[in-house]
């Protein structure tokens, strides 16, 4: 929230201030005539103006300002910048995915399903682009990430191209999106054209360093000192009973592999060198110009080498030949390569397959360099190759205007890997993945100008717009191939063979084979009609119909209308008020449809290929012959299914004066969702695990505020501050079929209550005695004993069980935002930026699964398995009650409050430092327009009371297994030159 | 003039696709299959009959279930390190373990029941649709259906006793059902089964005079132990009768079996075809008198689903501990016979042959018996299996006759029988002097016999009502202790289904 309005700027950089780099890369966003820009001429911007909404009514992100900071996604830009829009970062780890909810959730967050269901829109220069589909997920035993590269695509947004990026809050402007944005939208702009007749240059860059991090390692007598307390407490000779073992990694302590040196971090962690070049070059006259733009960028991570690359390029090209008539297109096209990271449980939840997992990784250096090493004669290639692309024809007739748009937007991954047989029991994997998500869009609208007078005006718009969205893969994996040197699935390529076509590397029968696609199909009818009096009162009314082919043939169509008004007081009453700067009011309401995400939803009862079982759930008939069954694992889908929306109000003031250039910002919101389809458990005695029904509402409510002022402004010092503040409270409002609480797992959800919270046991100590134990209390129809946890019984029944455990923490913010301090002296400026996420908990699972170590040791669990993170030291010991961890109430369970810990956060997120060379080299040479030369530092310190690594990285279940990578300290030198 | 025309072409564009909607919005899921789409023809009656075949053995093989049902809970075996695995032993089934939870949740029972039921309830209209499918294959797989439904029941009822009784598919319109009484659960299984047997062929595709010409046009070698048959009916049907203590209708059950098990492509096996990797429990074979196989050749291996996963570690898997063992101790008194070719020890105290367990003398001997590693080798590198889950055999079958004679008081024909199989593994004849009471013989033969076939904890209960030696047993028996706990999830759906007693 660098909200420094756009207009005061051109005073900022007046100033000679921090904004120096605003005046070369974006000069174009001064009031300009109408032939300073071709687009503007041209009437795109002005047809773009259905969506003309003032800054106040957007969430504008200050690109000069996000520019300088390495970053890889949109996400990592948004996040914190603007109001509403919440981002998370659970991993550190470039190019891995970060998803956005904009102004809470409006489903509660069970899977990578619901959490894609959650996305805002981000349009890109007018295309909505397409996510990645998660139906993936149906062929995997495990659903750790999706199959495939998993790279994040937004990181396809290359900020140094970008003129500006706004999160919008207006109900009317969202609902031109229709179904796709009923999440929100945020609308991504690229720059325009430079159409001054002069060829222009501009090249950005830095370079700098992703900076290791030095933690305290461990090794097996410290485990082994950990685990003695227990077995001094509860056993008499070191057994717990005659088939306890002890593991045979900390039995014995001459075993140098766990018991020597801890060094591992020498080869786990490391520096990384970040990059980033670019350059954009654009020409052309009034009639005819284009733009140019390449670059190349690296994002690395401090641990297992991962990093994202970057090789993108942009072309776009507007020409005029008749009057009337105007074409312009644009491409843009991204690479995408991602090193991943090396964990386990990411690898064998892949491979579907455990190998003996009793004895750890060693944190000696040399034995762990040997495993590595074994990595690097396998591959693990992800390639992302994302293109998005327009064309546009309008015509312009006086005051009516046609534009007619294709868009396309198509990404498409590869993961190709191998791994050799040395890392899982001498058996060698192969595996390749190739997958599109693909959506096509074709628009056509026509509006008319109607000034009625100086002081009424009138704009009325129709269009139609056609979507086509196709998400498709295929993949393979193959087993034990005969050697580590055919890495690849090799088949048959003689005909005459009768083996022909069939695979000679790996065993026929190792290899499992998938395909599958799903497509979604959008047709949309939409108006808008905007009146506007006298610069005073602005009113636009949206009125649309989707029909969508996930929807169920009787319930195709949902005509959704939306109203907004703004009031501009200061025009009306204090016309002359010279101290005042801005005052307006903004109303907005409106209704938009939420489409489904399956098209099962719309075949109504349906069989399907699912006869598997736990462990094994990709079993598709039966003594190789297909097999058809309902739904059982997936859940009943019937009839009379409506469409689901979204009812949205806001209501905003925006309140600006010139003494101290002081500005606040006001918004509140009420958003319900309603109609939601929710998977109940449900029909046990008809084979069905759930049911799907709709009915679920959601209620967000919210207040976001801005407030900034410079309170120093003299000749050669100023400072400017400026602090946002979100704040969001999710209700669910009514669950289907009547139901008032339902449970999902480990989660609860209660009409009345919120979506996100954890639903725990209270744990209120240890039994210390079996005597201390109430008479008959028992946990789930086990007596405790002593060395079990005292946990409350809520309902007072004398047993505790799933009634015992209470809604507890959220694992969303109750608020967050930032806090940006900018200050100018002379050419130098200094940026200061903090996080915050404030009302926020989560599970310390890390903790909870090593004082388990008992469950953990015998179990295929993909949350048990030993990282080789295992042997750092983490977490605060101090903080959990002995148990007895053999008791079959499983003591450590993690769904109890006593891991459950404050994430609220303060980061200093990043801080920079610049110069404006501009007037020192512009003496030498005519050339240069301007140049800025910066230094940069990112993450530089959390204040948090949390005891694992950092509250941030976590995924949307908010358990923290410990396993991620952590984001990294970045230093970065750079510079932008403007020719 | 001319720019009028072009706006009017341009409106013309403009309203051009707006005919094509409804063909745009009506798309053909290509991951479903559709009510319309689904029972017009031969192909959908026979995805809905194997439908019910992967269910069922998704239900058996689901997190184990058939093993830990029928041999854990029996406590033969020990676990060293699977926490939920020793509670099963220790009888403590509401222990707070995902598997148990899982073991505890009738669900996918009840999914075979209602795929049977519609597939009883709609494959007759194709028969109506589609000329190639004849009234005798319409016969054939309805009473297949039937049969799986009544086998799924008889499953319900000795896992958890009293349970709801569902005869319609209730497509759409599910209500919630009580518990049924299980003595009347039982004579409808037997009913059901019963009918179901009279309609049943003795094998598939080979010109038996109940299934006419190759099944679903395939040959013998595809159905070849596969489906369901006449006699896998008439094992069934001894069992659920000598499960009731009914020894006479097991015995007779059992007789139709042992007279007619030469038509069906069944025999006494030989030791090493049973105990070999790629022997009789590997794939698919006409000797698995009742089995759901896992097919290598057909990439249906998988590394779940098979005892395998439970019982075997080093020298025979690259694994080191094992998630059950049998002790020593147990072994050897299991197996107190010299030249037993199964096991048996030399003089010395080392094991004469290894086929049922390897690493006799280490901390875990290995159970290993059913050793199916892939494509029945014996590399120990990569744990996938392919062992079919046998439900019943030759063997079971004459050796359930020899008890229920035993009990009958025919003994002279069921020390035959049980000798039939004493003199396969290698063990001289009974005798009352040396191997003790008839019924204990025959019950300790069946432990050694099928011992990893999930027999033990139901045989442990039939002998228990015989002999009345073991009060802890019967305590379990005479409080309904023997059925498991029921899920949660599953009272906490159906509000007329009560906890069962014993676990309340």
């Amino acid at each position: 929230m660098y909200m420094i309005k756009k207009r005061y700027l051109d005073r900022l950089v007046l100033l000679g201030c921090s904004c120096a780099c605003y005046s070369f890369a974006f000069g174009q966003d001064k009031v300009l005539s109408p032939s300073d820009s071709l687009k503007l001429q041209i009437g795109t911007a002005k047809l773009d103006s259905i969506f003309q909404i003032k800054t106040s009514q957007v969430n504008p992100v200050e690109i000069n300002k996000q520019s300088l900071l390495p970053y890889s996604s949109l996400a990592q830009y948004l996040k914190g910048n603007n109001t509403g829009l919440y981002v998370t970062e659970p991993s550190g780890e470039p190019g891995t995915k970060q998803p956005m909810y904009f102004r809470g959730i409006s489903r509660p967050l069970l899977s990578d399903i619901d959490v894609f269901q959650n996305q805002p829109l981000v349009v890109l220069d007018g295309i909505p682009l397409v996510g990645e589909h998660p139906f993936a997920y149906a062929v995997q035993t495990y659903n750790l990430e999706r199959i495939g590269p998993a790279t994040n695509l937004l990181a396809n947004i290359n900020i140094d191209m970008v003129k500006s990026i706004e999160v919008l809050k207006d109900v009317a402007a969202v609902a031109m999106y229709g179904p796709n944005a009923a999440n929100g939208a945020i609308v991504v702009r690229t720059k325009e054209y430079k159409a001054d007749k002069s060829n222009r240059i501009a090249v950005n860059m830095y370079t700098g360093l992703a900076e290791r991090p030095h933690v305290t390692t461990i090794n097996g007598d410290y485990e082994n000192k950990f685990r003695k307390q227990f077995y001094d407490l509860y056993t008499s000779n070191g057994k717990y009973d005659d088939g306890d073992s002890y593991p045979v990694y900390l039995s014995d302590s001459l075993n140098m592999n766990y018991f020597g040196k801890s060094d591992w971090t020498d080869s786990y962690y490391n520096n990384g060198l970040v990059y980033n070049l670019n350059a954009n070059l654009s020409g052309g006259g009034p009639r005819a110009n284009f733009q140019f733009a390449a670059g190349s960028t690296q994002d690395k991570g401090i641990a297992d080498q991962v990093k994202l690359n970057k090789y993108y390029a942009l072309f776009g090209l507007n020409m005029r030949p008749m009057t009337w008539l105007t074409f312009s297109m644009q491409a843009n096209i991204t690479r995408l390569d991602r090193n991943r990271n090396l964990n386990l449980r990411d690898r064998f939840a892949q491979l579907a397959y455990f190998p003996d997992l009793s004895a750890p990784l060693s944190p000696n250096k040399e034995v762990y360099n040997e495993y590595l090493s074994y990595y690097k004669k396998g591959f693990d290639n992800n390639k992302s190759n994302v293109v998005q692309g327009y064309g546009k024809l309008q015509f312009d007739f006086g005051n009516f205007h046609f534009l007619s748009t294709g868009m396309l937007d198509y990404n498409e991954g590869y993961r190709d890997q191998f791994y050799h047989s040395k890392l899982m029991e001498s058996n060698n994997f192969a595996s390749n993945y190739y997958g599109y998500n693909q959506r096509a869009v074709f628009d056509n609208k026509a509006f008319y100008d109607w000034n009625i007078n100086a002081e009424n005006k009138l704009n009325l718009l129709v269009g139609n717009s056609l979507q086509w969205d196709t998400y498709r893969y295929n993949y393979a994996y193959a087993y034990k191939g005969v050697n580590d040197f055919i890495k690849v699935n090799l088949l048959e390529d003689d005909a005459t063979k009768s083996n022909y076509l069939e695979a000679t590397a790996y065993p026929k029968a190792l290899i499992f084979k998938y395909l599958d696609r799903i497509r979604h199909n959008l047709v949309s009818f939409y108006g808008k009609a905007t009146y506007s009096y006298d610069n005073k009162v602005e009113t636009s009314l949206v009125l649309r119909t989707d029909g969508s082919s996930n929807a169920q043939p009787d319930a195709r169509w949902i005509f959704t209308p939306s109203l907004s008004i703004n009031w501009n007081i200061k025009n009306s009453y204090f016309n002359t008020n010279t101290s005042l700067k801005e005052l307006t009011a903004r109303l907005s309401a409106g209704r938009i449809g939420l489409s489904n995400v399956f098209d099962d939803f719309a075949q109504g009862p349906n069989y399907v290929a699912q006869m598997g079982f736990t462990g094994n759930q990709l079993i598709a008939g039966y003594n190789a012959i297909a097999g058809l069954v309902r739904p059982y694992e997936s859940g009943w889908v019937g009839y009379n299914i409506p469409w689901a929306y979204t009812d949205q109000g806001n209501l905003g003031l925006d309140y600006a004066i010139q003494k101290k250039n002081f500005h606040v910002s006001l918004d509140v919101y009420v958003k319900q969702t309603k109609n939601q389809l929710i998977n109940i458990p449900s029909y046990s005695e008809y084979g069905y695990k759930s049911s799907y029904a709709a009915g679920m509402n959601v209620q967000n409510v919210g207040a976001e505020l801005t407030i900034g002022l410079d309170p120093v402004q003299t000749e050669n010092f100023k400072w400017s501050t400026a602090l946002n503040v979100s704040h969001n409270q999710n209700k669910l409002k009514a669950l289907p079929n009547g139901l008032d609480r339902l449970v999902i797992g480990n989660n609860l959800l209660e009409v009345g209550k919120p979506l996100d919270q954890y639903w725990l046991l209270s744990n209120e100590g240890i039994y210390k005695t079996d005597a201390e134990v109430p008479q008959g209390m028992t946990y789930n129809a086990i007596q405790l004993r002593a060395g079990d946890p005292i946990w409350k019984d809520q309902n007072g029944d004398n047993t505790i069980d799933d009634y015992d455990r209470t809604l507890q923490g959220h694992r969303l913010p109750a608020v967050f935002g930032n806090w940006y301090n900018n200050f100018v002296f002379g050419k130098w400026d200094l940026g200061i930026n903090m996080y915050y996420n404030l009302g926020r908990k989560l599970i310390n699972q890390e903790m909870a699964n090593r004082f388990d170590f008992i469950n953990n040791e015998g179990t295929k669990n993909l949350d048990a398995i030993k990282e080789i993170t295992y042997w750092e030291k983490r977490g605060d010991y101090s903080k959990y009650p002995l148990y007895n961890p053999w008791s079959t109430v499983i003591a450590y369970q993690a769904d109890q409050d006593l891991f459950l810990e404050n994430a609220s956060f303060v980061k200093i997120r990043a801080i920079t430092l610049g110069y404006n060379l501009t007037s020192l080299l512009a003496g030498r040479t005519q050339a240069i327009k301007n140049a800025y030369a910066y230094v940069s530092a990112n993450n530089v310190a959390t204040i948090t009371s949390y005891s694992g690594v950092d509250p941030e990285i976590v995924d949307y279940t908010g358990y923290d297994i410990g396993s991620k990578i952590r984001i990294p300290r970045i230093y970065t030198l750079g510079i932008k030159v403007d020719f | 003039m001319k720019r009028y025309h072009l706006i009017f072409n341009v409106l013309l564009l403009f309203l051009l696709p707006l005919g094509g909607c409804k063909k745009m919005l009506d798309i053909d899921s290509s991951r479903t299959v559709k009510e319309e789409n689904m029972w017009n023809a031969l192909e959908d009656t026979r995805a809905g009959l194997m439908g019910i075949y992967g269910l069922t053995k998704a239900a058996l093989d689901d997190n184990n279930a058939y093993w830990l049902y029928g041999e854990v809970r029996s406590g033969d075996f020990e676990s060293p390190n699977r926490q939920d695995l020793k509670a099963i032993i220790k009888n403590d089934l509401k222990a707070n373990y995902e598997s148990l939870n899982a073991l505890s949740n009738w669900r996918r029972w009840f999914a075979v029941v209602n795929a049977a039921n519609i597939f009883m309830e709609r494959a007759p209209q194709v028969r109506e649709k589609d000329m190639r499918y004849t009234e005798n294959n319409l016969v054939v797989d309805v009473a297949q259906a039937r049969f799986l439904r009544a086998y799924a029941y008889f499953n319900m009822v000795r896992i958890w006793g009293d349970i709801p009784l569902i005869l319609n598919s209730h497509d759409g319109n599910f209500e919630n059902k009580a518990k049924e009484d299980r003595l009347k659960l039982y004579a409808w299984i037997e009913k059901e089964m019963y009918d179901a047997a009279q309609l049943l062929p003795y094998s598939y595709s080979t010109g038996d005079e109940q299934q006419i010409g190759n099944y679903y046009n395939e040959t013998s070698g595809r159905w070849n132990g596969a489906l369901v048959r006449k006699l896998s009916v008439y094992a069934i049907l001894a069992h659920l009768a000598a499960w009731q203590a009914n020894y006479a209708d097991a015995a007779s059950y059992s007789q139709f079996v042992m007279d007619n098990y030469n038509k069906a492509g069944s025999y006494y096996l030989s030791t090493s075809f049973l105990t070999d990797g790629n022997g009789f429990f590997f794939e698919k074979r006409s000797e698995q008198m009742f089995s759901f196989p896992y097919i290598w050749a057909h990439v249906e291996a998988s590394f779940t689903g098979h005892i395998e996963e439970l019982t075997l570690a080093t020298p025979v898997v690259n694994k080191s501990v094992p998630d059950i063992y049998m002790p020593k101790e147990t072994i050897l008194k299991t197996f107190n016979e010299k030249k037993d070719q199964r096991f048996s020890i030399d003089t010395l105290g080392a094991p004469t042959t290894e086929v049922y367990f390897r690493n006799f003398n280490g901390k875990y001997p290995i159970f290993s018996k059913i050793k199916c590693i892939m494509g029945g080798s014996s590399d120990p590198t990569f744990r996938i299996f392919t062992s079919a889950t046998v439900l019943t055999r030759l063997e079971d079958i004459a050796l359930l006759r020899a008890e229920s004679l035993a009990v009958l008081g025919e003994k002279s024909t069921a020390i035959e029988l049980l000798n039939e199989i004493r003199e396969r593994r290698g063990l001289k004849v009974y005798s009352e002097n040396a191997n003790g009471d008839l019924v204990d013989a025959i019950f300790l033969e069946r432990k050694r016999e099928l011992m990893g076939e999930g027999h033990r904890w139901y045989d442990m209960i039939r002998r228990e009502k015989i002999k009345h030696d073991n009060p802890q047993l019967a305590q379990l028996i005479a409080n309904d202790g023997i059925y498991w706990p029921i899920a949660r999830e599953i009272l906490a759906q159906n509000k007329l289904i009560e906890q069962n007693t014993y676990w309340k």
